[in-house]
């Protein structure tokens, strides 16, 4: 997560160019895209079942800016619009997820049992430094883990704990109340927790 | 929950499971975060079931990040230009 004196500048800088862009230099607005094609692709990753998917994704929102940053609010912070476009292209799709199909996840799900149940050590892959089991075989887990999430679970967690944004900027962009995600954002974390322990577990 | 501490129940354990991402998140006020560390120091579960959802967060927060495909970025960069061109004539 970029501290929040890297974050105004970054959107100092933004706002100058879309002034600029607005102003009469439209060909400026690829250096809009640039700046923010590769978060958006793999935000794209996290949300669609494919790459192809993804790319279409990062495209329709590009289309959507340059045709809506004429009225972009200078006091709004580009970036959380930028994600605000995006998710609705993402949901736009509507195309169904064969991993993911639309339900609600239960706390209860969660819970743990009784306590003769529940572990009382800590697993290794908790334990180790995050540099010794990160690798590409747990980002594929993770990965697929996410999308197997509904998606309004999945939208939540990605863009808090993948994208960074906080609590607040993320029911901003998803036009929900900032208890609804703290309650979507919580099952999402147990759910892939519980990936996560499976994958360990019957390693 | 340790048998020999009498003020631990599974319904202490079932409270503290629903807030443990906004302790992780930092969202609770001083005295609810002070009841949840009291609470885990004596009770290895919540304990452990803490640090393997803080993993789990740890783990979605480094991610690796893929390049934009260098075909797909080409013909981004294409599709842009045509847009600024159209609108600029
Ligand atoms: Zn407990």
């Amino acid at each position: 997560m970029s501290n929040p004196s890297e974050k105004t500048k970054s959107d100092d800088k933004d706002t100058e160019l879309i002034r600029a862009i607005n102003s009469g230099r439209q060909d400026l607005f690829y250096e809009l895209v640039k700046r923010y094609e590769k978060s958006l692709y793999n935000f794209g990753l996290r949300m669609c079942d494919n790459p192809s998917d993804a790319e279409d994704m990062v495209q329709d929102t590009f289309l959507n800016v340059f045709k809506y940053l004429e009225g972009f609010r200078y006091e709004t912070q580009f970036r959380n619009w930028l994600y605000r476009v995006a998710t609705s292209a993402c949901l736009k799709k509507k195309r169904r997820s064969k991993y993911a199909p639309d339900r609600e996840l239960s706390l209860e799900a969660f819970l743990p049992e009784d306590e003769s149940a529940v572990s009382v050590d800590l697993p290794r892959w908790a334990s180790q430094p995050l540099e010794q089991v990160l690798d590409g075989e747990l980002n594929g887990i993770i990965r697929q883990a996410l999308l197997e999430l509904p998606e309004k679970y999945r939208l939540v967690i990605v863009l808090r704990d993948v994208e960074g944004f906080t609590t607040q900027e993320t029911s901003e962009i998803l036009g929900l109340t900032p208890t609804n995600i703290k309650v979507r954002l919580h099952r999402a974390r147990l759910f892939l927790r519980e990936a996560l322990k499976t994958y360990y577990e019957t390693d | 929950m340790k048998p020999t501490d009498p003020h631990h129940s599974h319904e202490n354990c079932l409270a503290l499971f629903e807030r443990l991402s906004e302790y992780i998140d930092r969202e609770l006020d001083a005295p609810a975060c002070k009841d949840i560390e009291a609470h885990i120091k004596a009770c290895k579960p919540c304990q452990v079931c803490l640090d393997t959802l803080k993993k789990t967060v740890d783990f979605c927060k480094n991610l690796e990040r893929h390049q934009v495909p260098e075909t797909f970025s080409m013909k981004l960069k294409d599709t842009i230009s045509e847009l600024v061109r159209k609108k600029s004539d």
